[in-house]
């Protein structure tokens, strides 16, 4: 049996009278792609936040490698080994590329020297070494998106979050980003993504969990979800419940 | 490339060294060289706030607090018990970084102004203060009066001297520890992750950094150096006013000069304290005497037209000028030069 690698249980939130995520039940296994998909305003986004710390639950638990990390500030959480991106990428604007991405070395070493190997090594993968002394600021939109994921990918996660990455690029950048991502998963690294691009998502993710209103409403395997009466209503309205019919 | 450019770096630096050591032999009027004296220390002040307010980019507007803290009590201390000033600085320093922990503590877990706020309003609170204690218990703090170092002649172990140029060595050294060290936080972990926080703070705790502890601990770095600052002006000019101390020209002086160098980097500091004190000094010397204020007056248009025409500070000059010379010398010389943020 595969290991669980995080574990997400009843897990909810409140913002005032809004239930923002709503007893979310999930089990990722190690090694696996998920994706994680809804309308907008569904709390994918926050479902994150929720995970990595930036709120905190008002019930549940969220286990990450049999550990229970429910609460922790974000700092502590990606030392555990959860690494995000921001859906509104963030780079540090005034630093280099390589800079950028060393800051997320530096979780596993305090030498500047490891961080810049770790780096360089990563900035590789990434295909962004042709732009390792340009300033964050000056990168076009594509490379932004590669720099964020480098930015995760250096704290050396055993769970990546992606939030959207996929977001704002052409057909040809979404085909090498998701060469990336599936080159990133089967290093070993499990990767949890929200995306709106359903056709990337199905490339990439062997199971997808569909939330609406912060509740999940499917879960299961690309074309199970798909065909799903009740994520057909959460996404098109009740008139094309019966469409297929 | 490279290798020729910290060469030809390298002795440049050499040669200021040796020229900044020499020059008590070249300036032998007691006045210029205190002139001299006190743009050094400005260029130092400035570069210990620029560990909290241009690496880690949080602005504080009451960095007066740590001169004044680290002057008063090592004063007092040698005022009452005769205490060196060599061993009350250290006191002075642990009590400044306690209340930079004190003040960073509440206000770095928060967004925004809070920070900037409350150094104003404890700056301002602790001005109120000194002008009004006389004296708790046996140590006399002076009040508004203000508070004179008990004279002892020349004496190195009392931090005072009647020439001015063991003064010169003194700050000169302290200016190099100070360049030194923030050259060392600059190029370390500490350096890039207060870099990062200041860029997105969002993004530096997702990527591990505890924002409120190297805020921290920036901020308890820059307080010990400046209240360092305080106790060297507390020894060169013997006597202690709250207003010229801890008051607002003093905190707002020392932002003044590192965002006119140019905050953030290591050098801007020292150059904008150096040329601001010194146009300020000559200004003050020509003009001073005439109309009140006029001074003042044309200082602060100069700070202004810097402001505009040079908003990255005096160093992003410097470092073009760098830039052009080598270009002209190196046909490569282009992109690495021009992408870099770190320059100086």
């Amino acid at each position: 049996m595969q290991k669980t690698l995080l574990e997400l249980s009843d897990l909810s939130i409140k913002f005032g009278g809004l239930t923002a995520v709503n007893r979310l039940n999930l089990k990722i296994n190690a090694g696996e792609a998920v994706g994680l998909i809804g309308p907008n305003g569904a709390g994918k986004t926050t479902a994150f936040n929720l995970i990595v710390g930036v709120h905190q639950p008002t019930v549940g638990k969220v286990i990450f490698d049999e550990e229970d990390i429910t609460g922790l500030a974000p700092h502590v959480v990606c030392r555990k080994g959860i690494g995000r991106t921001f859906q509104v990428v963030k780079p540090f604007g005034k630093m280099t590329v390589l800079q950028n991405i060393m800051v997320g070395a530096f979780v596993n070493t305090s030498k500047k020297s490891e961080a810049r190997l770790i780096a360089t090594e990563i900035m590789e993968k990434m295909s962004l070494q042709g732009k390792r002394d340009y300033l964050a600021q000056n990168l076009t939109i594509p490379e932004r998106k590669r720099l964020e994921m480098a930015k995760a990918l250096a704290t050396q996660p055993k769970l990546l979050l992606l939030d959207e990455v996929l977001a704002g690029l052409n057909q040809t950048e979404i085909e090498e980003a998701v060469q990336l991502i599936k080159t990133i998963n089967r290093d070993g690294i499990t990767i949890l993504m929200i995306e709106h691009v359903l056709q990337a998502t199905m490339a990439i993710c062997s199971r997808i969990v569909v939330l609406d209103y912060g509740k999940k409403i499917a879960e299961g395997s690309p074309q199970e979800v798909t065909s799903n009466s009740e994520v057909i209503k959460a996404y098109l309205g009740d008139e094309y419940e019966n469409a297929d019919s | 490339m490279t290798g020729i450019n910290i060469n030809k770096n390298s002795v440049i630096l050499a040669v200021l060294v040796v020229l900044l050591l020499l020059l008590p032999m070249v300036v032998t009027k007691p006045y210029y060289l205190h002139v001299i004296i006190i743009c050094l220390l400005w260029a130092y002040l400035a570069s210990c706030w620029n560990i909290i307010g241009g690496f880690a980019g949080q602005l504080s507007l009451g960095h007066g607090i740590y001169t004044a803290i680290g002057a008063y009590i090592t004063v007092i201390l040698f005022n009452t018990f005769g205490l060196s000033p060599w061993l009350g600085l250290f006191v002075g320093g642990g009590a400044a970084i306690l209340l930079s922990l004190m003040i960073g503590y509440p206000t770095f877990g928060l967004r925004g102004a809070y920070y900037a706020l409350a150094t104003v309003a404890i700056s301002e609170g602790i001005v109120v203060l000194l002008n009004n204690t006389g004296s708790i218990g046996r140590f006399t703090v002076g009040g508004a009066e203000g508070l004179i170092v008990k004279s002892v002649g020349s004496s190195a172990a009392a931090f005072q001297f009647n020439s001015k140029i063991p003064y010169y060595y003194i700050v000169l050294i302290m200016l190099f520890l100070i360049i030194f060290i923030a050259k060392w936080i600059k190029e370390s972990k500490l350096g890039y992750y207060l870099v990062a926080l200041r860029e997105d703070e969002d993004a530096a705790a997702a990527m591990g950094i505890n924002v409120r502890h190297n805020k921290l601990i920036a901020g308890a770095i820059s307080a010990f150096f400046t209240a360092l600052g305080g106790v060297f002006y507390a020894m060169l000019i013997r006597y202690l006013e709250p207003n010229a101390i801890a008051g607002a020209s003093m905190s707002t002086q020392m932002v003044f000069l590192a965002i006119v160098g140019g905050s953030g980097t290591v050098l801007g500091p020292v150059i904008g304290g150096i040329l601001l004190a010194l146009i300020s000094e000559i200004i003050r010397f020509y003009l001073g005497g005439q109309l009140m204020g006029l001074h003042l007056f044309i200082y602060g248009m100069i700070v202004l037209l810097m402001i505009i025409y040079q908003p990255r500070g005096i160093i992003e000059l410097f470092e073009k000028i760098g830039r052009r010379f080598s270009r002209k010398h190196n046909d490569e010389g282009g992109r690495s030069g021009a992408e870099d943020p770190s320059g100086a």
